[in-house]
């Protein structure tokens, strides 16, 4: 008997290590990924002492108030027809927010104490916008928005009274500026003109003088305006002019020359310039190689930097907001598992007090790693990438969803993403990758993909596709792609140009037609005309190559299972042209589910049109990509 | 009732009804099948021409639902140079485009000359382009205003029309439906679709704006417009029924070939909206649909007469077992017949030796003796009767065994012969054994094979005739058993009856004491003993019956 017992209990003992060795990967459901955000816009009074946020409420955003010490919070603003966007401090118990009136085009804009009395709506014209310009008082009561209200289509700055209200014409816009910039003492003195395509800047040496222009810029290059130096007569900026990564520099707007370089570096474009508005100057500039970098101009900011890392160990830290003192600042803290959280720093007590996180439902240790990657395309560029592999000890040849991104001048960055978790948490390998034409690397990288839509940005895509192969991460068998905007148009082209390769394809909002594409600009400027013919083609002399590069005229080439998913208000697809394209591929005989939702754009903004979305999206994987 | 349910019936007449009346179905299912195959061929004849149409007109279904909204997709970007591509790709590929006038157009608020002006909306040209698989004309530029005839810009200012009160009345906020793009933007008239590259809601927007609002002077928005001319003659006709369609052709909507060709069968169906005059006419000679009648016909019918021959034979089948049933019936009713006389006659003389001895005061010694004499010997008859009755049905059964024992013929021949020659004096029964003194078998029934056919030879024989000779002598690993008479002799025709049980051939010789059993039995019994009988006989000479028994 005793040998029996003792024999039993190795059986189950084994049993039980065999069980916790293999953990299973729980799925977790579409909602815990994309439900989104509770509480969002955090913003520190200027003595540090409240915060201001917007939360749901009944539907909408409105407008929270909490002491920094207490988590109790205030109910603000109670509107039930539309969300708040936009809330700033303009003095410690005072906000000016800005909210949608009644149709997309109009926004206004109205001035609260943050108990919730004393609000003052802000008088504009009916399809007016309003926006904030400098939410600081430089004479205790006035701050800047601008207003469409002269002439829809530009916009003048008006000095707006935090406490009755009024406001009064304080810059008029010549015509063409479409940004003004004001510096540390409220003045408005910098503009912007730019019709989308060039881009020339306006100055004046006081309010006295007129705008004078001081450079102009055509699509290739950028050079944007950060804030004033001290001496009213530079400013600093990001700029390309004459290098390829953007920099951050010092710019003479007397002598329109660039007339210092501050940081530079060799293998990123500068993404953001953090600005102290108390010091007047940048004390930090971060850029993307592989991972996100800051680099610091101010060595008190790098000690405060430095100290909060040492209590969030590994974790990617930014800063939202600051009091006036910059003292206290709102930053939050993310990693590629954690979707991330709000804390609150004092820099005198060196105390971290956390006040929300992003996403509560999300347990970090659930969710996958992104690793960098690099691989060599058949021409020898260099691309980078992120890799997401499912939990568990397997190591290879997994299933793989392929997603390039959207833009296509944008980027994918390393950090949390809904989209790849949920895809990771599925099993699936996600690969992200910057094709040439991807912004952050420097503009010769970025003017590389210049109509090269269908071609050699297809052909990056493809080619890091077979170095997963190659690697052996990727089981050739199992690999789909998915993506939205110019990622869903790209997901179309690999399979139309690898038939063989992709099992199947997502397309949320996908380009299917190039000429639709270009047809979405503005045709009076010929400058956009320009602009497109460089980036995209040229619909009168490219005909033949923007026909090869566009879906809808390939119906005959593709034989995978699709997924298309499609807002009724997308401006770049015409949605009669997708609804006939999907139509032709099912008389093919062609798998095509197809979600056409009337009253969306491009991405899905309502909750349960996105969850309906990610659901089909992971069964239509599944159906192809795990199937034995 | 209960009496004639068990009675026999007669069947003669029922198959006789049964075999006419499958007879007039069969012609009745003939007649009705032909003239349904003749309504099916009629059926088909009207209604195949769908069939026809459809693949007939399908390239230009393509042409209408593929082809033609592909314009669309360049969004109004075709130049001569690209329109050319697209052209020469129709012109190609459907033959029944015969000529293409591509206007490249141009939609602006500025004042136009050729064109179409509606507030300050204006859809101008500015070029026009005529491609033929031949050649490429151009026959209007904006270079030289006011030189594009009526005739070319009918087609034009027909959807410019169109196009220009659809967008005075737009709801922009609306969806462009299919019906609606169908109605605006296509213009179909007679061997004629004209169409216009769809703009995006934006642009119909835009448009809007233009028309509506008082603004500066407006960049010139592309769009293009096509205007196909189409041969219906020149589609190709897809004959995908060639056996009920023998001439398939396109033609004007009012044409009929009624007076001219009487015995033609024809029907028609009109060809799609771009070519509404026209109609698919579908004729074939009476002829030629009587033939595929026929054609189709043939296998039904053979199919019917098939069914038909299967019933005969069934019919054919059950009246011969019936008769067969009813002849066996009739013979044993013979053999109860002749089987209570048989045992008739024993009974009556063993009632009259009854009453004899009841009523007879004294029996004298000599009576006695014969009264008892005539007794057992009755007793005897019966008792022999019984037994033949009995083994036959055994053997019938198979429920006896047949002994091994070793036979000397010699003295089991002639133990028999005597008894006979005991029986009946007159009869002369040789015996001529060769090379075969002892057998091995069962005595008991050989001796009943020798008793029957010994009796037979005795019984068909004529007075004076009374002749046998048995001989007995080996034949391979048999011993034959011949037996040889000069008796009256069977006829031909009977020779193959005689074995049959209850057979007995009607003559004079077997009015009386016989059942009709003894051959029967012997074949029962040589059968048993695996072994084999036969005949040879002439009428009025005599008969041979040779019985082979295997030696062990």
């Amino acid at each position: 008997m005793d040998y029996l017992d003792k024999k039993y209990c190795f059986v189950v003992l084994l049993l039980i290590l065999g069980c916790k060795s293999k953990p299973k990967v729980e799925i977790l459901p579409v909602e815990t990924f994309f439900t989104g955000a509770q509480q969002a816009n955090y913003q520190i009074s200027p003595n540090g002492k409240s915060l201001a946020f917007l939360q749901l409420y009944q539907g909408k955003l409105n407008v929270f108030v909490r002491p920094v010490n207490d988590t109790v919070s205030t109910r603000v603003t109670a509107f039930k027809d539309a969300s708040i966007r936009i809330v700033n401090w303009v003095s410690n118990n005072r906000l000016l927010c800005v909210k949608q009136k009644d149709s997309i085009n109009s926004y206004n804009a109205f001035l609260i104490n943050s108990d919730g009395t004393g609000r003052i709506i802000v008088q504009n014209k009916a399809n007016t916008k309003v926006n904030v310009l400098d939410a600081e008082t430089h004479d205790s009561v006035n701050v800047l928005i601008t207003i469409n209200e002269r002439n829809e289509s530009f916009f003048d700055v008006y000095q707006l009274n935090i406490y009755t209200g009024e406001k009064k014409l304080f810059v008029k816009n010549p015509g063409n500026i479409v940004s003004w910039f004001a510096d540390d003492e409220g003045n408005v003195n910098l503009g912007v003109a730019g019709d989308g395509v060039d881009e020339t800047i306006y100055y004046r040496k006081n309010a006295d003088a007129p705008f004078t222009r001081v450079i102009s810029n055509n699509f290739k290059n950028t050079l944007k305006p950060i804030g004033f130096i001290k001496d009213k007569t530079h400013i600093y900026a990001l700029s390309n002019l004459n290098r390829d990564k953007l920099a951050l520099v010092k710019f003479d707007c007397v002598k329109g020359k660039e007339s210092e370089i501050i940081y530079e570096n060799p293998d990123a474009d500068i993404l953001e310039v953090l600005n102290s508005a108390l010091n007047n100057k940048p004390i930090a500039v971060t850029y993307e190689g592989d991972k996100r970098e800051t680099h610091f101009l101010d060595e008190r900011y790098k000690k405060i930097y430095t100290e909060i890392l040492n209590k969030l160990t590994n974790q990617e830290v930014e800063i939202i907001s600051k009091d006036s003192l910059e003292q206290n600042f709102v930053i939050k803290a993310y990693t590629d598992k954690n979707p991330g959280s709000y804390y609150v720093y004092n820099v005198g007590q060196r105390k971290l007090l956390e006040i929300a996180r992003v996403n509560p439902a999300i347990n970090p240790e659930n969710m996958c790693g992104m690793q960098p990657v690099n691989y060599k395309t058949r021409d020898g560029l260099s691309i980078h990438g992120y890799l997401t592999l499912p939990l568990g000890k397997k190591k290879k040849n997994f299933p793989c969803v392929v997603m390039p991104h959207q833009g296509p001048n944008q980027r994918n960055v390393w950090g949390y993403s809904p989209e790849v978790q949920f895809l990771a948490n599925r099993g699936y390998a996600v690969f992200q990758m910057n094709f040439r034409g991807s912004t952050g690397y420097g503009k010769a990288f970025e003017n590389a993909g210049f109509k090269q839509w269908g071609g050699k940005m297809q052909d990056d895509i493809f080619d890091g596709v077979q170095w997963l192969i190659s690697e052996g991460i990727a089981d050739p068998e199992k690999i789909g792609v998915f993506g939205y905007g110019f990622g869903g148009y790209s997901a179309l082209n690999q399979i139309i140009k690898h038939p063989d390769t992709y099992k199947c394809a997502a397309s949320y909002s996908g380009y299917i037609n190039l000429f639709n594409y270009i047809k979405g600009f503005p045709a009076y400027f010929k400058p956009y005309k320009l602009m497109l013919n460089e980036i995209v083609g040229n619909p009168e002399t490219d005909i033949d190559y923007l026909k090869s590069a566009s879906p809808v005229f390939q119906i005959e080439k593709i034989k995978t299972p699709l997924f298309i998913a499609q807002g009724g208000k997308d401006s770049k697809v015409n949605v009669n042209e997708t609804s006939q394209f999907v139509k032709e591929l099912r008389k093919k005989n062609v798998p095509v589910n197809y979600i056409l939702n009337e009253n969306e754009t491009q991405l899905f903004k309502n909750i349960d049109n996105k969850l309906v979305f990610y659901r089909q999206l992971g069964e239509f994987l599944d159906k192809y990509l795990k199937a034995q | 009732m209960k009496t004639r349910d068990l009675s026999y019936r007669k069947n003669f007449t029922l198959i006789v009804s049964f075999v006419t009346l499958i007879s007039v179905l069969l012609i009745v299912v003939l007649i009705i099948s032909y003239d349904l195959t003749k309504k099916v061929i009629e059926n088909e004849f009207s209604a195949s021409k769908v069939d026809v149409l459809e693949k007939t007109v399908a390239p230009y279904n393509v042409f209408f639902q593929n082809k033609i909204p592909e314009i669309s997709f360049y969004q109004g970007f075709l130049d001569s140079a690209s329109a050319k591509t697209y052209a020469n790709a129709v012109l190609k590929k459907y033959p029944f485009v015969e000529k293409i006038l591509f206007y490249d157009a141009q939609i602006s608020n500025r004042p136009v000359q050729d064109g179409l002006r509606t507030s300050n909306f204006s859809l101008g040209l500015k070029a026009l382009y005529q491609y033929s698989p031949k050649n490429v004309t151009v026959l209007f530029s904006n270079d030289k205003p006011g030189s594009l005839s009526l005739t070319n810009g009918d087609e034009f200012n027909k959807i410019g029309l169109k196009v220009a009160s659809y967008i005075s009345n737009v709801d922009t906020a609306k969806v462009l439906s299919n019906e609606q793009i169908f109605s605006i933007f296509y213009n179909i008239s007679k061997n004629k679709i004209t169409y216009m590259n769809v703009p995006r809601r934006e642009d119909i927007k835009t448009y809007k704006e233009l028309m509506f609002k008082k603004l500066p002077r407006s960049p010139y928005y592309e769009q293009d417009v096509f205007s196909f001319e189409l041969n219906p003659y020149k589609l190709a006709v897809k004959n995908t029924h060639p056996q009920i369609y023998q001439h398939i052709s396109i033609k004007p909507l009012s044409f009929d070939s009624m007076l001219e060709k009487p015995n033609l069968v024809t029907t028609e169906i009109a060809l799609p909206l771009a070519f509404s005059n026209f109609k698919l006419y579908l004729s074939s000679d009476r002829a030629f649909l009587n033939k595929e009648v026929r054609n189709r016909f043939l296998p039904i019918g053979l199919g019917i007469i098939a069914v038909y021959s299967i019933l005969l034979m069934l019919v054919f089948f059950i009246s011969r077992n019936l008769k067969i049933n009813q002849k066996l019936f009739s013979l044993q009713y013979d053999f109860i017949n002749n089987f209570t006389h048989e045992f008739k006659t024993p009974v009556a003389v063993i009632k009259i030796a009854g009453n004899n001895i009841l009523s007879a005061k004294e029996l004298t010694d000599f009576e006695r003796r014969r009264y008892g004499k005539i007794l057992d010997e009755e007793a005897d008859k019966l008792n022999d009767l019984m037994n033949k009755l009995l083994s036959f049905t055994q053997i019938e059964n198979r429920s006896i065994k047949v002994k091994s024992e070793e036979i000397d013929l010699e003295t089991f021949s002639q133990n028999i012969i005597d008894a006979f020659q005991l029986k009946y004096p007159d009869y002369d029964i040789q015996l001529d054994i060769h090379n075969v003194p002892t057998f091995q078998s069962d005595q008991v029934l050989l001796s009943s094979i020798f008793y029957n056919l010994i009796e037979n030879a005795y019984k068909y024989a004529n007075p004076g005739d009374k002749h046998l000779t048995i001989t007995i002598f080996k034949r391979k690993k048999n011993v034959v058993f011949s037996f040889k008479d000069k008796g009256i002799g069977i006829e031909a025709s009977e020779l193959d009856n005689i074995f049959k049980k209850f057979y007995r051939i009607q003559s004079r010789y077997n009015q009386q004491g016989s059942v009709g059993l003894g051959l029967a039995f012997c074949k029962e019994l040589v059968t048993f003993m695996n072994g084999s009988i036969k005949v040879k006989s002439k009428p009025g000479k005599g008969s041979v019956f040779e019985v082979t028994l295997p030696l062990r």
